[in-house]
């Protein structure tokens, strides 16, 4: 069974001989700074950096897809925002917000026509990238995070209680603007969508603001990729307490949680495919024999797929990351 | 109208976010004389108290506390500028920001609000702060306590660089270090030699209070 079918088997419940181990990208990459040291543009911005270091995510670390971009920052670019394109030492991340109001930014830019630079620089890498063997994962950043990556987050929060449709309507341009894109992804050859929408947490939003304005946002992506026939894992930060049983309503073929999540309680909830959870600060910090002790956890917990359990930190070891794939196909 | 209504009916206002009408009520405190300080204490902040509770208890989230401190903040522009001139220098002084590395800021204004609106002076630094200059405030305005808070675990080691460059500094005992962050949790708070860790903005101004208390 080669990587591309145990993943994807996975992914429609079908038995497999162990789970894979992935790291889908986007949010969730391995672009660490000591796997960056030969590479010598910039991976967030090249296409050949960036299709060497899906590349080399795999071939040293040992992580079973490649994956690309290692940023959150592809999706907002296109409207109005200043970002820092990031090195070898930082991910790229928002300088300065759109200022001006929803209306505008919806009147000023147009999603069909946005694809920048950067994003059609992700879509040629997946178009390099796919293969036969090995899955390509597409990685979108969520509505909700897109959303607040455009405007400042406080302003639209607060939008959510005085202004809620003008809040709603914005949210859903921008969902729309993230479908086109992943629609895209997968023209070129992307076996499957992994979105996370960081920002989307029951503790950020509360179960009420996540069911009004992000859940309308995921049953619409997730309606779009089925029809592509694409999996989609979506990834939420947090705990998610407040917001499982409306998750448990998705039809979503894994959903991924972060560290503070006790996969057994969300086995015990949710009938979908469980992506997780290896704490990223754990695996940046060490020590490997407690890495393993985690992974094994996972893997006892009944976790679907083994992956990191939210961002990794740029300083992480790959000695470290290595232990965690190498646990989980059994060669230590 | 009796003043502790009028206070109740103001607090209540907060915690509902009728903008008109704290702005109708903070005049009318005004037209029948009640001290602002008085309003703003008994009235506008305690409506914010019940705000944090609301919070803790997980009825309100972020979208609501902001808009609940809009709503307060309308008051305190209308009250402030008849509050009688006192020597502020015994107030609390924080200085705070999100560490270098790190642009995630909601966290931290969420402690910014909470703190303010608890009557303490806030120095905001913003977001991806130079670690020095967290120091380079602090020293320049007297402040009591230093927040640090990240949500990376990328930049979660810049507050143990700031916390040594005090030690090294021998400055160390002058502030109260307090981090927070979605990655941050009290052992790291331990591990690190912080004063305190707090899981939400809520507790951050409670320990606030009880550790200048002590």
């Amino acid at each position: 069974m080669n990587e591309k079918e145990r993943l994807l088997k996975v992914l429609r419940g079908e038995k497999v001989d162990r789970p894979p181990v992935i790291c889908p990208g986007g949010m969730m990459n391995a672009g660490v700074t000591e796997l960056l040291g030969e590479i010598s543009d910039n991976h967030n911005t090249d296409l050949d950096a960036m299709v060497a270091t899906a590349i080399k995510v795999r071939e040293i670390i040992g992580f079973e897809n490649y994956g690309v971009p290692f940023c959150m920052t592809c999706e907002s670019e296109p409207f109005g925002v200043v970002i820092s394109e990031g090195d070898k030492n930082n991910e790229p991340r928002i300088l300065k917000y759109n200022d001006s109001n929803l209306e505008e930014i919806m009147d000023n830019f147009n999603p069909k026509l946005s694809i920048n630079s950067r994003a059609q620089t992700v879509i040629k890498a997946i178009e390099r990238l796919r293969n036969d063997e090995i899955p390509v994962i597409g990685n979108i950043t969520g509505p909700i995070s897109t959303s607040t990556s455009i405007v400042d987050p406080l302003k639209l929060f607060k939008m959510l209680r005085k202004e809620p449709d003008k809040a709603y309507r914005f949210i859903e341009y921008v969902n729309n603007y993230l479908i086109e894109y992943a629609i895209k992804m997968v023209g070129a050859g992307a076996d499957l969508i992994a979105m996370s929408d960081p920002t989307a947490t029951g503790e950020i939003l509360g179960k009420k603001n996540f069911d009004k304005f992000a859940m309308p946002m995921y049953i619409k992506f997730l309606k779009a990729m089925k029809e592509t026939d694409t999996p989609v894992i979506i990834h939420i930060c947090g705990d998610a307490k407040t917001i499982i049983d409306s998750l448990n309503s998705l039809d979503v073929e894994a959903l991924s949680f972060d560290s503070i999540v006790n996969m057994r309680f969300a086995k015990s909830k949710l009938s979908t495919r469980l992506m997780g959870n290896v704490s990223t600060l754990l695996i940046q910090n060490g020590p490997v024999d407690k890495i393993i002790s985690i992974t094994k956890n996972a893997m006892d917990s009944k976790v679907d797929i083994v992956s990191p359990a939210c961002g990794l930190g740029m300083s992480t070891p790959i000695e470290n990351l290595r232990a965690m794939t190498d646990y989980v196909k059994g060669s230590i | 109208m009796n003043k502790e209504k009028l206070f109740g009916e103001i607090s209540e206002a907060v915690v509902d976010m009728e903008d008109e009408l704290v702005e109708e009520l903070c005049n009318k405190s005004l037209e029948l004389s009640i001290p602002a300080d008085e309003t703003i204490s008994k009235g506008l902040v305690n409506g914010m108290d019940k705000v944090g509770q609301l919070y803790e208890e997980q009825e309100y989230f972020l979208p609501e506390v902001l808009t609940c401190s809009d709503t307060l903040n309308i008051g305190l522009d209308i009250l402030k500028p008849h509050i009688k001139a006192e020597a502020t220098d015994n107030s609390i002084k924080v200085v705070i920001g999100v560490v270098e590395g790190d642009t995630h800021d909601i966290g931290k204004n969420l402690v910014k609000i909470m703190t303010e609106s608890a009557g303490i002076e806030v120095y905001d630094l913003g977001r991806d702060v130079p670690l020095n200059n967290f120091i380079l405030v602090a020293e320049e305005v007297g402040a009591d306590f230093i927040c640090m808070s990240t949500l990376m675990t990328t930049t979660m080691m810049g507050m143990k660089t700031v916390i040594d460059t005090l030690k090294e500094k021998n400055i160390r005992d002058k502030y109260k270090v307090m981090i927070g962050g979605g990655p941050i949790s009290q052992r790291f708070a331990d591990e690190i030699g912080a004063d305190a860790y707090t899981a939400d903005a809520n507790e951050a101004v409670k320990r606030m209070k009880s550790m200048i208390a002590n």
